[in-house]
């Protein structure tokens, strides 16, 4: 009779872990999601700035084309791009061809001065940072699900969750990564 | 490569500031071990009374906290169009954080300095006073911004209040003893067969007690600072515009007009006088010392 209730005991104990392990793995995938779609989100915002910020940029240094164009085709692929290597791919090359774009504004005091490019530049410095705080906190939430899914015991869960390692979010360039700034 | 990292650094102030909070509950025991010792059993039914009372004064101002602290500290809740810059500068910190976007305000005030409150990431509050707005540049506001965040993030408005109760209950305690020894001394010869050494240790626990509670109290918020900083570290990754965020307010001496004991622990820099307070009575780490930590930090992560 008392070995029947240790017995159900163990079992009702080892039911209530198996639970809290699964409903883990699942709380930190949706976690892995929500910060990847916070990535897009910023990546969207850093998408909307780029016109007004080309249509500044022409009205000073209107035959700058190789710029533009290079800022053009990358927002353009940026935006259609789906899946996350392809996302973070296109994310490098936007920031690269923006810094290209910002170098060419350097040469041109009087568009340096202008209001609007000033306005336009701490927003795109924020959005910047916005970018490269969302990679990092989506390469954490990664992290943890990674740890979850390799380790002991929540490894056992992994599986039946149908939770699986995620994919980093990698940028090209390894200066973007390590330095969420934009310098001017 | 070296252990010189914001996350052991973090991961060594949670123990620590573990240790101390037993510590209290050590304390608690001591206190009323003494008390029964020295006065009998019948004082045991002045521990739940203590602590009643003590629950309800700070739990009260713990709950309300970010309403309290506005009046107490004359700051102005400010909305999204009165400082886009700033705004913005939150929300990098709520990227990298993870933690929902704060309330936000501003206190007029010279002395350049900054807190967070409330009661959980959710009822947050975090204010600037005007004088840190304009003395940083954009780095070092989002070092001090990461380092408002992580007091939200690590609930240090939680801890300090359990420190708080905790604290106000011993002193509450002691009092209430002090004043029956006073009326009810006569009790003593009753107990005529105890030990005289613990009877002298016991009153000696009886009046010490309150000050060892004010310098845990204390000690855990220095823990609280450090912590607070190691986790903007995390945030950020960029220990150095917090480095330089504490050089520009060790080098400014102002001091902030509004502030008192009360809301000292929740400032980035002590906003009293320090030459006033011991260093054990300190609620902060000192500068140069948290500059330093962020200094190995810049150099070994």
């Amino acid at each position: 009779m008392n070995t029947t209730w240790i017995v159900l005991g163990a079992l009702a104990l080892l039911v209530v872990f198996g639970i809290t392990q699964y409903n883990k793995l699942i709380k930190l995938n949706i976690s892995v999601d929500e910060a990847f779609a916070q990535i897009e989100v910023q990546l969207k915002r850093r998408s909307d700035l780029i016109p007004n910020l080309v249509e500044t940029v022409k009205g000073y240094a209107s035959h700058e084309k190789e710029a533009f164009e290079k800022v053009v085709s990358a927002r353009a692929k940026a935006t259609s791009a789906t899946g996350i290597h392809d996302v973070a791919a296109a994310d490098g090359m936007l920031t690269q061809a923006l810094r290209g774009l910002l170098a060419v504004a350097e040469a041109y005091p009087d568009l340096k001065a202008s209001a609007n490019f000033l306005q336009l530049q701490e927003e795109l410095a924020t959005t910047e940072n916005k970018v490269a705080f969302s990679r990092q906190f989506y390469n954490d939430s990664v992290r943890s699900l990674n740890q979850s899914v390799k380790t002991f015991p929540s490894n056992f869960f992994a599986g039946f969750a149908k939770v699986n390692e995620r994919e980093f979010y990698e940028v090209e360039d390894p200066q973007d990564r390590n330095a969420p700034k934009v310098q001017f | 490569m070296s252990e010189v990292n914001f996350r052991s650094h973090q991961a060594a102030n949670k123990r620590k500031t573990f240790f101390l909070l037993a510590s209290f509950g050590a304390l608690m025991w001591l206190v009323v071990y003494a008390a029964l010792t020295y006065m009998g059993a019948g004082t045991a039914g002045i521990v739940p009374i203590a602590v009643g009372l003590s629950l309800i004064s700070v739990w009260g101002s713990y709950y309300a906290s970010d309403k309290l602290v506005l009046t107490m500290t004359g700051a102005r809740q400010i909305q999204e169009s009165d400082n886009p810059r700033l705004f913005a500068l939150i929300q990098e910190v709520c990227l990298a954080s993870g933690l929902p976007m704060p309330k936000v305000a501003i206190v007029e005030d010279n002395a350049p300095n900054a807190f967070a409150t409330g009661r959980n990431p959710e009822h947050a509050l975090i204010a600037f006073t005007t004088g840190i707005l304009d003395s940083l540049d954009r780095d070092e506001l989002q070092g001090v911004i990461a380092h408002e965040m992580a007091h939200v993030g690590n609930r240090d408005t939680l801890v300090s209040a359990v420190a708080a109760t905790t604290a106000g209950a011993i002193a509450i305690f002691s009092d209430f003893l002090m004043r029956m020894m006073w009326f009810g001394g006569g009790r003593r010869d009753r107990e005529g067969g105890n030990n005289p050494i613990a009877l002298i240790l016991s009153l000696v626990i009886l009046i010490l007690a309150p000050v060892a509670a004010m310098l845990l109290k204390a000690a855990i918020s220095r823990r609280r600072e450090a912590l607070a900083d190691a986790t903007a570290v995390s945030f950020t990754r960029n220990p150095t515009g917090l480095r330089k965020a504490l050089e520009v307010l060790q080098s400014d001496s102002t001091v902030v007009s509004h502030a008192s004991n009360a809301v000292a622990h929740l400032y980035i820099e002590s906003p009293l006088d320090s030459g006033k307070v011991s260093k054990l009575f300190a609620t902060h780490p000192p500068l140069s010392e948290r500059i330093a930590i962020l200094k190995s930090m810049e150099s070994g992560a």
